[in-house]
């Protein structure tokens, strides 16, 4: 099997589509003669990025500090939470409903008073919103995957006379990894997406939000535009990270190894 | 020597509910060390929830089970027994030779002794070169093979089966049973094997046990006089066809119901 065909035909379709799509977006621009201020042409972008490249890292990056404490801060509490109330079948059950009505919830709407709790220019108010949000998703998975073991797998170590805290580590625990990568995808996404949005509602002046709303009210909207697209950048990267440790972590996954056997 | 005693065991499920299940009734049976003992049985009769209830897996509802003299849950403490399910169960993000290492690693065997013996158990079911596999790599009846190998680990005294070649092909059935029968003979273990095919039970037995189902008791016990060596040419044995014909026949008055 030649491994660079399947890379070329897997990459190939894609990297066409985005080209393809910039391509049309630039000549839809010029044909139409659409206004700078509904949607500027993505040479224009380019421009602008090249123009600002170091304030636009240096907010980028405010912003993105805010992303990760949020969610180390969230992930580190929804897998802490897990871990204590799957032990008691009761209190992860009692939790449960709660946290998944809680999880639909759309809690950047406590952005403003969050704001205000711990100061509108304090990153860490950003990092608060950021970690409620991906703490449910977290808790949600980690719960199911501690919990939904293949009962066959559990007779077997209670066939081996398996000590609670055996069972825990050798079989609940490994059994959640999957289900744990699964809630870092869906934080990785959540958190620059919160952060970016609860900046919206006010913030440091160096922070990303901010300035794509305040070039966008100063109807500069190449910048604004080139501020957005750093945050999907960030967003994109952050998710490519979280994908490339779960390869590393959980190789043995189907997620991961794809469904081709005797490979 | 006794290894195993079945005083009275009866299990039901549901007791007292409208959907009832008598799985198991007045069960009484012996086995001896060294024995071979399969049980075969119409489907439902039975036959999982008895391994089961020697295992310690589930309670009786009566009754008393016996392993060396010891109850039933303090041997599955010891470990005395190795279980091999009808599936392969093996944890899917083990590798071969870890899930074999896995018991001895509950039991605290230090780690450079337990994994010599994985090794060796791993070639000793034909397995030698899988030691760095995932399960998934391996095919049904390989998966199968180092499942044994893992309940074979802890040397067991007793090794309950439940239907382990249940879903393999009929050749490499036969060659699974010509090594599970060497198993037996070179290792000091008694094997308790449910089945469903005669000619497994025949080939492999020096005992079989007829079970019948609602509620599933034990209708026969036949000894087999094959030798105690077997090999390709017990099948041509004109006394396998003849034991064969009467567990075929025992069973079929099982399936009517005794
Ligand atoms: N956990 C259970 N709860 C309720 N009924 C059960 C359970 N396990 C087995 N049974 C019932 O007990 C009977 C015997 O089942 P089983 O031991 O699995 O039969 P066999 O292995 O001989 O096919 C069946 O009628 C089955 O439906
Ligand atoms: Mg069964």
């Amino acid at each position: 099997m030649g491994r660079e065909e399947s890379w070329i035909t897997r990459w190939l379709p894609p990297i066409i589509l985005f080209f393809g799509g910039i391509f049309l977006w630039e000549a839809a621009v010029r044909g139409f003669q659409i206004e700078q201020f509904l949607l500027p042409a993505p040479s224009v972008i380019a421009g602008t990025f090249v123009e600002n490249f170091e304030r636009l890292v240096s907010i980028g990056w405010f912003t993105t500090k805010e992303a990760l404490g949020g969610f180390v801060i969230g992930c580190t509490a929804g897998i802490v939470v897990a871990f204590a109330t799957s032990r008691w079948t009761t209190a992860s059950e009692t939790l449960m409903p709660f946290a998944i009505a809680a999880n639909s919830v759309p809690i950047i709407a406590f952005a403003p008073i969050v704001n205000n709790w711990f100061g509108v220019d304090n990153p860490l108010s950003k990092m608060v919103i950021v970690a409620i949000i991906v703490f449910f998703p977290m808790m949600i998975n980690t719960v199911r995957g501690l919990t939904l073991v293949d009962a066959a797998q559990l007779e077997l170590m209670r066939s081996y006379a398996a000590a609670p805290s055996e069972i825990l580590f050798k079989l609940r625990l490994p059994n959640a990894l999957p289900y744990m990568f699964n809630a870092f995808k869906i934080a990785a996404s959540l958190s620059m997406i919160g952060a970016v949005v609860s900046e919206y509602f006010g913030g440091n002046r160096s922070a990303l939000g901010i300035f794509i709303t305040q070039e966008a009210a100063q109807f500069r909207f190449a910048n604004a535009w080139a501020g957005i697209i750093i945050a999907c950048i960030v967003g994109l990267a952050f998710y490519t990270v979280v994908v490339l440790v779960e390869r590393l972590a959980i190789p043995w996954h189907s997620s991961v190894r794809g469904n081709n056997p005797g490979g | 020597m006794t290894i195993l005693s079945i005083n009275n065991v009866s299990k039901r499920f549901n007791a007292g509910s409208s959907n009832e299940t008598v799985a198991l009734q007045n069960i009484n049976l012996t086995i001896e060390s060294d024995e071979f003992v399969s049980i075969i049985g119409p489907s439902g009769c039975g036959k999982s929830t008895l391994l089961r209830v020697i295992g310690d897996l589930i309670a009786p509802s009566e009754g008393k089970v016996s392993i060396h003299g010891k109850s039933a849950a303090q041997s599955r403490l010891d470990q005395d027994y190795g279980m091999v399910f009808q599936a392969p169960v093996l944890l899917e993000w083990r590798r071969i030779l870890p899930n074999v290492v896995l018991p001895m690693e509950l039991a605290g065997i230090p780690k450079p002794e337990r994994e010599k013996t994985a090794r060796n158990l791993l070639a000793q079911v034909g397995l030698k070169g899988f030691e760095r596999h995932y399960p998934w790599q391996l095919s049904g009846g390989m998966q199968q093979r180092v499942a044994i190998a893992r309940a074979l680990a802890i040397r067991p005294k007793l090794l309950l089966m439940d239907e382990p070649f249940g879903a393999l092909d009929e050749m490499t059935r036969e060659r699974m049973n010509l090594q599970l029968h060497d198993i037996w003979r070179e290792s000091d273990t008694t094997v308790l094997f449910v089945t469903h095919s005669i000619s497994e039970a025949v080939f492999l037995s020096t005992k079989i046990i007829v079970m019948s189902a609602r509620p599933g008791q034990i209708l026969e016990v036949i000894d087999i006089d094959l030798p105690r060596q077997r090999d390709d040419s017990t099948r041509e044995d004109v006394r396998f066809f003849e034991q064969e014909r009467a567990v075929r026949e025992w069973l079929r008055r099982a399936e009517s119901g005794g």
